[in-house]
């Protein structure tokens, strides 16, 4: 429960700075990987994807179907991964594709398309579904004790931003990628299928929430409003590390994740909460592209002779 | 035609873009009356001075003063009600409003209540579109939107219009036909400043040429003078 | 007058209508029925500050349920603490004006922050959230406003509206709210015909553009949240009383979707569709509630889908403007903003 009380740490110095760390990490990679699907989506096609809570709901009800009946975690979160991108692609080609010029509509859209998606799983499923236990056990450091889990999922999230700068820098699909969110005109007059880039990155977007939906299931109960735990913590990621998926999007979790923590573990999970409400509405007065605007403009920095044509 | 102050001064004006000047330490002056035409190849900073005067982006360094005040800290649209008034390249019509919604929209700070729909009917048959006022919008052809931007943009009983490249997409006719009307726009004693690239509109109109190469001021002078200057002409042939 | 305009529009009629009909209502059932309908009113003017602030300005808002709440919980705060035979009146208008100052305050972190379209949406909806979390968690005796305990989801005991001590109900607290929803309604429509309302229609197609004719945009943007803020609070203010009480759930993510929903189906960008229609479509959500309430939501949600893909002005304005168009044969011609207000039917750029 919420106490506003600070929970003074019992352990010695170094357990403190473990702690902390844990923390710090373990806010940083909730914040991650549920606003890196978001993130992807905004910073190609400037939609907010508000049914991006949904997807991760999705993502855990599949993984949790499919590792109750025996699969194997890893296999049940990469099912729900691929699941909710097939799902997200349809969405897109359905819905959105349709609303391009018109991003607030999109916006109603995409919440309509979620309030269904909650609401039909109650329906199908009823209020809440039997759970699976996080993997690996814990660990004590001091008096205290850690998941394995949790420190995996920072892990997990550290490769996966590896991955997608890998497949956004090095390969042909995000040679591609780039070129249209830098110019969508010229990129499709240089025979980039632009229409079927937005349904692909919608697909990975889609696919990116429902992993972290997959990955969050064992932490969290399975409910229809699922999504609703995380999609407050996406959106101020997204906001706060601006159009810039890749680079953005992780500095803010870090940020954002260090105020959380140090918020969170002093005062409990509402201030923390709070903490980021706050840093987010002082960050989009100061900096409305966000981080990403910051890191353009710093890219753009007068330096002696250099000049642009 | 001029009087003691000028009614547009850009002071050593620069706008910095990051790494990139666009504009740098521009002098610039237009005395109330002119019919003043800004050319240069591309890449000049024109549209930057046109967003500068507006107010759209703020000046990086310098003054600009409008009828003798300072006016680089003001909001667009406190510019606008002090008289600058301006109609860019891209198109700022609203499709989706009537051509007379889209007239009473810019109108409605600038003339009262009661004269209002007089002022739309004498504009619209001024820009050519008279009787059009039900049309929506984004159903009048190209030339005619343009039109009726430049009405719009003559509602507010502008001092200093600014036209930025107003033929752009015309043929040979409508060009000629906005050339006639932004004559007698500038008889009837509004100070105009053009942004072109159509020389052939340029001389139809031009009294006095500015042009700009690299974000600075390149050459002033008549038309006459300007199409004798070898040094212009390089520019455009990027012989610098 | 404007020349040529005409006062028979299909919307016109519609409200004539709506208008006879609830004035001959009460006289024709029952005192539960009359209780209700009141409550719908109540809730039908989140509605009009919907269709305000997304239909006219075209600002998404979400965070209308956050003023919803302000509202009613600043009424009871105000109303528990103060007592006397005017208190509730003055309750009212302190719950408005609560809902008022922290909408202006937020509209002007946003929009003198830059902030516009999508963001906004995303702003206002982690207000809404973080009020909801907050007033979830103050179920302690410690959360208390003087006499007024929060209560968090216990939910908070609020005193109705009353005259010297007799709390109005039934009848006279139908004909007030009815009052209350036609005067904001026809303030809306009146505002919407001025300047200030042509102003906010431009300002939602073209914001730069819209500033180059001497419109202070940011500080028109601020007014109209501010606006549309007061009218969600004076509706939380409302529902509070008329059941006298009020708790988080109201300031909750499905309380946040609702009238979003029923603007999105009912008509977005017309003040008479939006209000008819939400009445409408909460007495019908209340049909579906007894008899398959999961389905109710979904049925909605899928109705505002196909309203935003296909119809985005609602199916109630469209209507209005086919039958204008058939029956009064007016292809709406000099006006296509401002009488009526009902914005001609094809999918407009947002």
């Amino acid at each position: 429960m919420v106490t506003l009380t600070p929970s003074i740490p019992e352990e010695p110095v170094p357990d403190g700075v473990f702690n902390a760390l844990y923390q710090f990490q373990v806010s940083f990679s909730f914040l991650l990987l549920s606003a890196i699907g978001l993130a992807v989506i905004f910073g190609m096609m400037g939609v907010i994807n508000l049914a991006h809570g949904e997807f991760m709901m999705l993502g855990a009800y599949i993984t949790t179907i499919v590792a109750t009946h025996g699969v194997p975690l890893v296999v049940a979160v990469l099912m729900a991964a691929l699941g909710v991108g097939a799902f997200g692609a349809i969405v897109e080609i359905l819905v959105v594709r349709r609303l391009y010029g018109r991003l607030l509509d999109s916006v109603a859209a995409t919440w309509a398309v979620g309030l269904i998606l909650s609401q039909g799983m109650l329906i199908l499923t009823g209020p809440s579904m039997q759970g699976i236990s996080s993997p690996f056990g814990s660990f004590a450091v001091g008096q205290t004790s850690y998941s394995w889990y949790r420190v995996a999922l920072g892990i997990i999230a550290v490769i996966l931003l590896a991955l997608l700068y890998l497949l956004f820098m090095k390969t042909k699909f995000g040679l591609r990628s780039r070129a249209t969110i830098q110019n969508p005109s010229i990129a499709q007059a240089l025979g980039v299928n632009t229409a079927g880039m937005y349904t692909m990155t919608f697909a990975l977007g889609s696919a990116l929430a429902g992993l972290a939906g997959g990955l969050f299931a064992p932490t969290a109960t399975i409910v229809p409003f699922f999504g609703t735990n995380y999609i407050v913590e996406a959106f101020v990621t997204v906001i706060v590390g601006g159009a810039n998926a890749l680079l953005g999007t992780p500095i803010a979790a870090a940020f954002l994740g260090a105020i959380n923590a140090a918020l969170g573990t002093q005062y409990g999970l509402y201030i923390g909460r709070v903490g980021l409400l706050l840093t987010t509405i002082i960050i989009i007065r100061v900096l409305p592209d966000g981080i990403s605007g910051l890191l353009e403009r710093w890219r753009m920095r007068p330096s002696g002779a250099r000049s642009r044509k | 035609m001029t009087s003691e102050t000028p009614l547009l001064a850009l002071e050593g004006v620069s706008k910095r873009y990051g790494g990139l000047r666009a504009v740098s330490d521009l002098h610039l002056v237009v005395h109330r009356g002119e019919l003043r035409c800004l050319i240069g190849p591309n890449g000049a900073g024109k549209s930057t001075v046109f967003k500068l005067i507006m107010g759209f982006e703020r000046v990086s360094s310098g003054k600009i003063m409008f009828d003798g005040a300072g006016i680089d800290s003001w909001p667009t649209w406190r510019r606008a009600r002090q008289g600058l008034s301006i109609k860019m390249q891209i198109p700022g019509i609203y499709p989706e409003l009537s051509v007379h919604d889209n007239m009473r929209v810019a109108a409605q700070y600038h003339v009262g209540g009661g004269q209002i729909e007089a002022s739309i009917d004498r504009l619209l048959a001024r820009v050519g579109l008279g009787g059009m006022g039900g049309v929506l919008a984004k159903n009048l052809s190209h030339g005619q939107q343009q039109w009726l931007e430049i009405g719009m943009a003559l509602s507010v009983n502008p001092k200093l219009l600014l036209l930025d490249e107003p033929t752009a997409g015309m043929g040979p006719g409508e060009t000629e036909a906005t050339a006639r009307l932004v004559e007698s726009l500038n008889a009837d004693g509004v100070t105009i400043m053009v942004i072109e690239h159509d020389m052939t509109f340029v001389r139809q109109i031009a009294r006095k040429i500015t042009v700009m190469n690299l974000g600075r001021l390149f050459a002033e002078g008549t038309i006459t003078e300007i199409e004798a200057n070898q040094a212009v002409t390089d520019i455009y042939l990027g012989r610098t | 007058m404007r020349r040529g305009a005409s006062l028979l529009t299909a919307e016109n009629v519609a409200f004539v209508v709506f208008l006879a009909y609830l004035l001959v209502y009460p006289s024709t059932t029952d005192e539960f029925s009359i209780g209700n309908t009141a409550y719908f009113m109540a809730i039908s003017l989140m509605a009009l500050s919907l269709a305000l602030i997304w239909g006219k300005a075209g600002i998404l808002s979400f965070g209308q349920t956050a003023f919803f709440g302000i509202g009613g919980y600043v009424y009871g705060i105000y109303t528990l603490n103060v007592l006397g035979s005017g208190a509730t009146w003055i309750g009212i208008l302190v719950g408005v004006l609560a809902g008022g100052i922290v909408a202006a305050t937020l509209g002007y972190f946003m929009f003198y922050g830059g902030v516009n379209d999508v963001f906004v949406g995303l702003t206002t909806l982690a207000l809404t959230l973080v009020l909801q979390t907050f007033m979830a968690q103050t179920a302690g005796p410690e959360w208390a406003v003087g006499e007024a305990r929060l209560n968090g989801y216990n939910g908070m005991y609020v005193p109705q509206i009353s005259i010297g001590d007799a709390a109005l109900y039934g009848k006279p607290l139908y004909f007030l709210y009815l009052a209350i929803l036609i005067g904001v309604y026809l303030l809306l429509r009146w505002l919407s015909g001025s300047r200030w309302g042509y102003g906010l229609v431009a300002l939602q197609e073209n914001r730069t553009r819209t500033e180059t004719f001497g419109y202070n945009v940011r500080f028109m943007q601020v007014q109209v949240f501010c606006l549309a803020g007061c009218i969600a609070a004076l509706s939380g203010v409302l529902y509070a009383s008329w059941g006298s009480y009020i708790d988080p759930s109201s300031m909750g993510l499905t309380a946040a979707i609702t009238p979003v929903i029923y603007v999105a189906i009912g008509g977005r960008r017309s003040l008479t569709a939006a209000m008819i229609s939400s009445m409408i479509l909460l007495q019908l959500s209340q049909s579906l509630a007894s008899s398959a309430p999961e389905y109710a939501l979904v049925i909605f949600g899928v109705l505002a889908l196909l309203a935003v893909l296909f119809v985005p002005e609602g199916f109630m304005a469209a209507l209005f403007s086919a039958i204008d168009r058939a029956l009064f044969k007016r292809s709406r011609p000099d006006r296509g903003v401002g009488t009526g207000d009902v914005t001609p039917g094809t999918p407009r750029v947002s």
